[in-house]
């Protein structure tokens, strides 16, 4: 389901590979995502840019990929259409999963941090 | 005022395909950002449903009425029969008060957030949740329906 891209810098970018991530995909997305970070992956970026509806179930899946990395390494949310991103500040998970306007300025959030 | 009813299998799969049915039933009337609400709060309302009703008979299906008119939607979800009355007014919790590191919870609080009217109770065809949503959108003028405007 998802697609990935690797940075020469060790980010991978994951694309959820559906335009609507909910219950019935969430735990896929979420274990092909915890799967990558057995890897060694653990900086990574989630590209929203083609997923148009997400639920709680897809908000779900993020925070349990965000538990798996913990303090290894980073989990950044990039390209959120306005009404996710409404969705996802009223959750309030904008306190812990930073948004970014695109995966550019994602990518260059996590260099500044290495 | 258009209405339509809709039936759906008690199952996980079936809810997307109606939950983009449905969408797809109210685009002329809403604004995205509303139909995005509706989107959500029709997705959530049916999840839950089919993760926690318990109907007597596992086949059974769970009707919906959607009621279309410019700029206001009503839309009735009835629980399938022989389900345990669940009044999701009473169970949500505020999302404020959600953990941000939890991975559940957040389903039915995301209803009384977007949803702009949420009943729960029982008439002669069981148990059901009405949903009200209506525009306020800039490029929206009508106003919000008088109460029971929708009924």
């Amino acid at each position: 389901m998802i697609h990935t891209t690797q940075h020469d810098d060790s980010i991978t970018v994951v694309r959820p590979g559906v335009e609507r991530l909910t219950a019935q995909n969430a735990t896929g997305f979420k274990n092909e995502v915890v799967e990558l970070i057995d890897q060694g992956n653990s900086q990574i970026i989630v590209d929203f840019s083609q997923v148009s509806f997400l639920d709680s179930s897809g908000l779900g899946a993020l925070v349990g990929v965000l538990k798996k990395i913990g303090h290894r390494g980073d989990l950044l949310i990039a390209d959120l259409n306005s009404d996710v991103e409404q969705m996802f500040r009223i959750c309030r998970m904008d306190r812990v999963l930073p948004i970014h306007r695109n995966v550019d300025a994602a990518l260059q959030s996590l260099r500044e941090r290495q | 005022m258009n209405s339509q009813s809709y039936t759906m299998s008690n199952a996980l799969e079936a809810v997307d395909p109606m939950v983009q049915r449905l969408s797809a039933a109210v685009e002329p009337s809403l604004s995205d950002p509303t139909r995005f609400k509706f989107e959500l709060c029709i997705s959530e309302a049916l999840n839950n449903l089919v993760a926690h009703a318990r109907p007597k008979a596992s086949a059974a299906e769970i009707n919906i009425n959607l009621r279309v008119k410019p700029a206001a939607i009503s839309i009735e979800i009835f629980d399938p029969a022989g389900a345990e009355p669940f009044d999701l007014r009473e169970k949500a919790t505020d999302l404020a008060q959600v953990d941000e590191m939890a991975e559940g919870g957040r389903g039915l609080g995301l209803i009384m957030e977007f949803a702009n009217e949420v009943e729960y109770g029982q008439s002669v065809s069981g148990y059901s949740l009405l949903l009200k949503f209506w525009d306020i959108e800039p490029n929206h003028t009508t106003m919000p329906p008088a109460e029971g405007a929708c009924e």
